[in-house]
């Protein structure tokens, strides 16, 4: 059984053995036994009958071989997509035939997914890709590989790079074979319309010579969720997996201050930055000596400058800032839940709820809710407004807090924007964008960043989601005279007129930025030229 | 291809207007590509074209070449110095405007600055070149010199705003700019192809446009201006087109000078082979050889460019030049394919053309002599714009369907109001469909009935000016509309998205 399985699954691989292959009817040879329907997903194809040269290779009757096929089809299967893994992660794009077969595999997969997707923490969560393949694998380098990693990508895989097309069929292929290890969301880029403009279409155009593959991708793209719902998320920061055995020891002494909250390591796991709990905002403004002009949030700009740089623990420093004896002690493990979205908030949304329920199967519409949560941006301003972009709009603290008040959120994660930096925390906190193409089209000379959230043991990756329930939440945009915790800020006692009331917030979940810069190009060689198309001929 | 004519020059027309755009929606494009404008302009760029082609003296066999390190400027015509003068001192204006040091996403809000200086004085710096006799053409001139800096708003640059200064440009050859006072008698006619009189058009490239080229490259590196309306690493460039037709121009094998005694037909642009002493395409991959020939050469300018601005494989990050550095037929044959290029990703490409303005200059009427509509360039190329409309069929058996059909995002914008071009703003993408917010043109108001209506919402909305939060007196209504809309079931919200 293992040998046949073994040769089909070599056989499958390649075309020829599709060519060959054709459709059979039942009863056709009066084998009855011989003819079953093969799941689609695996050809394409509703009804298979092996090639008479298949068949040749086996020394029993066709009829146990259709059976040991059946038997082994799981197998079969999953070995295929660990070919075509193998195959991508070599930047190598896989044949037409074998595209048609994954997109079908993966709407099947994704059909099943909500608008919201629940994921558990530990999870790691990215931005945009944009066809930079080679720092996806820079990025799967720093991250940990999946499967050992939870990954979540928020969107825009295809556009502008040179491999869109390699980029995301890989994310496909891993999202196919390890389902509940990987998810994927949608962003602005996954559109019909939008890779017409912004190169995708080239691409499958050039590496395949017509548009089906790029059509099927667009299938699959309608299917994409529109957000996840992280759930379980420590107020730690996640244990170091990635980090050398020597630091292993350092983080696990308990920590004699407070805990961190946030730390922000490079490419190689050393820790850059490090913020403890109750002490201020952290931003790559603030961290970041590299960049004197940060892009940083008015808002937090008042918020004192807590942020311990190397070397880490340094607890003269963080004395310096005495512990605040808040009625609301940081709770000790429990959050509330992150809401992972490409571009942020619509005005036709105010509960999660509302995304669930839209029809979220077609092409991303010019306007509405679905489109917004594509296409905003959050601004330093009040309320709504006009996005620059044309589609989407701009959004305010004031509505970010409400949102995140309302349900029980403590984070927005987002992408969407880049961001010199990798990542930039806006709001108090309560927003941050995560982008993970470093030197974006090949000129922009920014770092990529990818945010770790731990797992809160306590809960078993089950929240529990009651309101209010005893030291789960933060007073955010409060009056001056409560508690002096970092959140209390100017910025957030200007906005919300009308807003007396003091808002509580769950707790921050801990957070573990990880930068990285654009893979080095050493390992790349030239390839050959292709022709140019008819204006050269 | 036969030789080009060349624009008639010294047609001044009487009444001058404020241009316009004209160009809403696919059937406007296909009107735009036979019309008189598109004829002024594709034979505008012909023609200087033809006069960067080296030249064979057949009387001693001498070549010469037309190289940017060739130009002397005491040899420059007084016009040409004095656009060449203004040039430079919009150049100045940089450091009036220093980048500004603040919170920044990617493109630098400082160009908004340097752009107004501009704005305010570009009418008296025109007054100043320009004869008394063309001064009333002033406003006309000033909309496609200012259209040729990039986008204030977008903070970006790209062929529509180079296409914006060749119009320029052309727009003060066709009013006689060029030839001095005492040849003004001397309208060229559409034949006379002596090309000795092509010093002109060889001052207008290696000179003017090369600097103009300069100051684009130094706003976009200070200001980091973005590409607009960019397939990715799928177009020839993020920015730049016609420095590589010309450039390949340079480098094509010369035409035999003709020779005034004998009235044979003009000698047609070559479109294969190159000149001798040619650097070979190939060597664009490496930066040395290059910079040697970007003093020289306006393709290798660009070339070079591309390099201060891009980290990482050249063949990754400009794919299309890579495998155009293939091409075995030499130069003539890059240039001519270049052209064919040119007509149909930049003139026949609604997100790139809309923004191109008509008035008296360059008309918005049909060409009484345009070919019916050019299938082979545009339809061929084009499917590749056209994915949506076929989901079943392979988008290339589609001819006919070519620039025509509208693009898909082209009625969204709403009848009158110009839909902004594809660039990213800040770094992110914007939308094809994007109205421009800065227009001139009002938006429409919203429909009278707000209520529920999520069209009604985001009229709401686009009335407000771009990126200012929303007032209070608005956001009220917003958030009126908001829970308005909200009352309505979501599923049935995005069902009609589309």
């Amino acid at each position: 059984m293992a040998r046949c399985a073994a040769l089909l699954r070599q056989q499958m691989m390649r075309p020829e053995f599709l060519r060959r292959a054709w459709m059979s009817q039942l009863n056709e040879d009066g084998d009855e036994e011989a003819s079953f329907s093969f799941p689609s997903s695996l050809i394409g194809l509703e009804r298979w009958r092996l090639p008479q040269e298949g068949c040749v290779e086996f020394d029993q009757p066709r009829s146990s071989i259709v059976r040991s096929i059946r038997d082994n089809f799981e197998a079969i299967e999953e070995d295929a997509t660990d070919l075509a893994i193998a195959q991508l992660r070599a930047c190598r794009p896989i044949p037409e035939p074998q595209v048609r077969e994954l997109c079908y595999k993966a709407r099947e997969l994704l059909i099943e997914e909500g608008n919201v997707v629940t994921v558990d923490a530990p999870v790691t969560i990215c931005g945009d890709i944009h066809g930079q393949f080679h720092d996806l694998m820079e990025l799967f380098r720093v991250g940990g590989d999946v499967p050992d990693t939870n990954y979540l990508f928020m969107g825009d895989f295809v556009d502008r790079g040179f491999y869109s097309l390699e980029s995301f069929l890989l994310l496909l292929c891993l999202k196919v074979r390890y389902p509940d290890r990987i998810t994927l969301i949608r962003g602005n880029h996954e559109s019909r319309q939008i890779t017409t403009v912004y190169g995708f279409y080239d691409e499958c155009i050039r590496k395949y010579g017509s548009a089906n593959v790029w059509r099927y991708c667009c299938e699959v793209f309608d299917y994409l969720a529109l957000g996840a719902l992280i759930l379980g998320a420590s107020t730690e920061v996640p244990e170091n997996r990635m980090q050398e055995k020597t630091f292993d020891t350092q983080t696990t002494l308990p920590d004699q201050e407070s805990e961190i909250e946030c730390e922000v390591l490079d490419a190689n796991g050393e820790v850059r930055e490090k913020l403890f709990r109750s002490q201020g905002n952290m931003n790559p403004a603030s961290a970041s000596r590299k960049s004197p002009a940060p892009d940083r949030d008015p808002a937090e700009s008042s918020s004192p400058a807590t942020t311990v740089s190397q070397p880490p623990t340094s607890p003269s420093q963080s004395n310096t800032k005495p512990p605040t004896a808040s009625l609301f002690q940081p709770p000790s493990t429990t959050t509330g839940s992150l809401l992972c979205v490409h571009g942020g908030l619509s005005p036709l949304i105010s509960t999660l709820n509302a995304i669930r329920l839209l029809d979220r199967k077609q092409e991303v519409p010019h306007e509405g809710a679905m489109c917004d949560l594509l296409w905003s941006d959050p601004d330093d301003i009040e309320g709504w407004g006009l996005s620059p972009r044309g589609a989407g709009f701009l959004f305010g603290s004031d509505i970010v807090r409400h949102f995140n008040h309302k349900n029980d959120l403590s984070m927005i994660a987002r992408a969407h924007q880049l961001v010199m930096e990798g990542y930039k925390e806006m709001f108090s906190k309560q927003i941050v964008t995560v982008w993970s193409a470093p030197n974006y089209c090949y000129r922009c000379g920014n770092v990529a960043a990818i945010l770790e959230l731990g797992e809160d043991g306590s809960h078993g990756g089950c929240i529990r989601r009651a309101n209010g329930s005893e030291g789960r939440r933060e007073m955010v945009g409060g009056s001056v005279n409560s508690v002096g915790d970092g959140e209390t800020t100017n910025g957030s006692n200007q906005n919300g007129g009308g807003l007396n009331a003091v808002l509580w917030n769950l707790a921050t979940p801990g957070r573990r930025y990880r930068v990285f810069e654009a893979a080095p190009q050493g390992t790349r060689g030239m390839p050959a030229k292709k022709p140019v198309g008819e204006y050269f001929l | 291809m036969p030789a080009p004519p060349r624009l008639p020059t010294g047609v001044v027309p009487e009444n001058f207007t404020e241009p316009a755009k004209r160009i809403h929606d696919g059937a406007d494009l296909q009107f735009f590509l036979q019309s008189l404008a598109y004829r002024d302009v594709v034979t505008f760029i012909l023609q200087l074209n033809r006069s960067m082609v080296p030249r064979k003296r057949i009387a001693d066999n001498t070549i010469h070449e037309y190289r940017l390190d060739g130009m002397q400027q005491q040899d420059l015509l007084p016009q040409v110095k004095a656009i060449l003068d203004l040039l430079n001192r919009l150049q100045t204006f940089i450091e009036d405007a220093p980048p500004d040091t603040g919170p920044r996403r990617f493109g630098n809000v400082s160009f908004r600055k340097w752009y107004k200086l501009v704005e305010d004085g570009l009418d008296a710096m025109l007054a100043e070149i320009l004869p008394s006799k063309t001064q009333p053409a002033i406003v006309e001139l000033k909309a496609y010199l200012l259209g040729s800096f990039g986008s204030a708003q977008r903070l970006d640059y790209g062929t529509g705003h180079e296409l914006s200064f060749l119009a320029f440009l052309a727009a003060l050859w066709k009013l006689g700019y060029f030839t001095s006072p005492a040849q003004s008698s001397t309208t060229s006619h559409p034949n006379n192809n002596t090309d000795s009189t092509s010093t002109i058009e060889r001052q207008i490239v290696l000179s003017l446009f090369q600097t103009y080229l300069s100051l684009i490259r130094s706003l976009i590196q200070v200001y980091n201006l973005e590409p607009a309306g960019s397939h990715g690493v799928w177009g020839l460039d993020d920015n730049s087109f016609l420095p590589y037709i010309f450039g390949s121009a340079q480098l094509a094998p010369a035409i035999p000078e003709d020779n005034p005694s004998s009235p044979s037909p003009p000698i047609p642009t070559p479109t294969s082979g190159s000149l001798p002493s040619a650097v070979d395409p190939t060597i664009i991959t490496k930066p040395t050889q290059v910079d040697a020939e970007a003093k020289s050469n306006l393709y290798f300018s660009s070339i070079q460019f591309i390099y201060t601005v891009k980290r990482g494989p050249f063949w990754e990050h400009s794919p299309m030049l890579f495998d155009i550095s293939g091409i075995k037929d030499g130069w003539g044959k890059i240039n001519k394919g270049l052209i064919k290029m040119y007509e149909a990703e930049v003139l026949g490409k609604f997100p790139v053309v809309q923004h191109f303005v008509f008035g008296s200059i360059f008309r918005w009427e049909k060409d009484p002599d345009a070919k019916v509509v050019q299938q082979t360039t545009h339809s061929t190329s084009h499917p590749l714009r056209n994915p949506m409309v076929g989901a079943g069929g392979v988008a290339s058996t589609r001819p006919g369907q070519g620039v025509g059909t509208a693009a898909p995002w082209a009625s969204v914008g709403g009848g009158g109001t110009a839909t902004a071009p594809t660039g990213f703003v800040n770094g992110v993408t914007q939308a094809p469909w994007a109205r421009q917010a800065g227009s001139q043109r009002p938006l429409h108001p919203p429909p009278p009935s707000l209520s529920g209506s999520r069209g009604g919402l985001s009229a709401s909305l686009l009335r407000g000016p771009e990126r200012r939060p929303v007032s209070a007196a608005s956001a009220n209504e917003l958030k009126l509309a908001a829970k308005t809309a909200e009352t309505i079931p979501e599923g049935k919200e995005v069902g009609d998205g589309n």
